[in-house]
């Protein structure tokens, strides 16, 4: 319950970054609900320091990978990152590195072959760093675009 | 022409299996398909799938040129964003190019609703998928249903890490 808390701070903070934080609209109790019952939608790591660390507000919870698991029709079962994120004043230190490799282990324990996430083509340090890291774009090589149906649309499609 | 559309049974693996080799054929990616018939059986007929799956099926008087009755398939999982909360991702819509067309004949749409509406039961708020950029058919087909390109609009790209670059990434993971 209370990785729920941080995640959800963190969330927004991330949404911030990617100037899109309006869009936010899943509350503490969402995430609380949805990932921490039986079945869950999704998982989540945090990356924690000491207490003598931590930062000025006093958070010792300083990031978070949240994953869940999807499936290709042509390779099988797969792990999609939703959201990498770690505060600014503890990055370039190995901590969201760090948070993807133990993503990455995870989803070969889980017998994944592929790690999929999304980053905004603008946002240079991220997609940088990503491709340092051995992943490729797939939209800019294979020619992927990223499609979503939502609120009225989506509606006006599920009616039977 | 009448047709149906209804959950996968275990037993429709075969056919779905085929098709979705017609359609990584007409992605131009055929030797991206590394999975069977059987990792489809196990992974989504288990007790907690992987997968949903959707299959179109036509009466008998009415099969494909091949002989097959199952024509069509949609298969999709549940996802989560932590913006909006429970979503969709359609991994896969695919009618054989016999059964596809406008008026009465509308399969692809079919699939496309019943999808949609099994995801607003389960309260998801989203339905996401990818297109190539150079399937103008698709591409249309979409935009014709309200679906935006996020690439196109707000930039989003697709990441991945697969093969030996997954491996080296996982082996960096550090110890627990």
């Amino acid at each position: 319950m209370m990785a729920a808390d941080a995640i959800f701070v963190y969330v927004q903070e991330l949404a911030e970054y990617e100037k899109l934080a309006e869009h936010v609209k899943v509350t503490q109790k969402d995430l609380e609900q949805d990932g921490f019952s039986k079945n869950p939608f999704f998982h989540g790591i945090i990356a924690e320091v000491p207490e003598q660390h931590k930062t000025k507000e006093g958070h010792t919870k300083i990031g978070y990978a949240l994953y869940f698991y999807s499936y290709s029709s042509w390779s099988g079962r797969a792990i999609y990152m939703e959201d990498l994120y770690v505060m600014p004043e503890f990055r370039g230190k190995g901590v969201g590195k760090a948070l993807m490799s133990k993503v990455a282990q995870l989803a070969l324990a889980a017998g994944c072959h592929q790690l999929n996430f999304t980053v905004l083509d603008w946002n240079k340090p991220s997609m940088d760093f990503y491709l340092s890291q051995g992943s490729f774009d797939i939209t800019a090589s294979m020619g992927y675009h990223c499609m979503r149906c939502e609120g009225e649309a989506l509606e006006h499609l599920a009616q039977p | 022409m009448n047709f149906k559309i209804r959950r996968a049974a275990k037993e429709d693996c075969k056919d779905i299996s085929r098709m979705i080799m017609d359609l990584a054929i007409y992605e131009k990616m055929p030797d991206q398909v590394k999975i069977s018939h059987e990792e489809l059986e196990r992974d989504g007929f288990c007790q907690n799938p992987l997968f949903e799956c959707l299959v179109a099926e036509v009466p008998e008087e009415h099969k494909s040129n091949e002989g097959f009755t199952v024509i069509g398939y949609a298969l999709y999982f549940y996802t989560y964003s932590t913006w909006k909360g429970r979503a969709v991702y359609l991994e896969d819509l695919y009618v054989m190019p016999e059964f596809r067309g406008t008026g009465q004949l509308r399969i692809g749409t079919a699939l496309l609703s019943k999808v949609a509406e099994i995801g607003k039961k389960k309260q998801c708020v989203r339905l996401q998928l990818s297109v190539l950029n150079w399937n103008t058919p698709s591409r249309d087909f979409y935009a014709a249903k309200g679906a935006q390109d996020l690439t196109v609009t707000e930039g989003w790209h697709a990441i991945r890490f697969d093969g030996q670059n997954l491996d080296n990434l996982a082996n960096e993971a550090p110890k627990d």
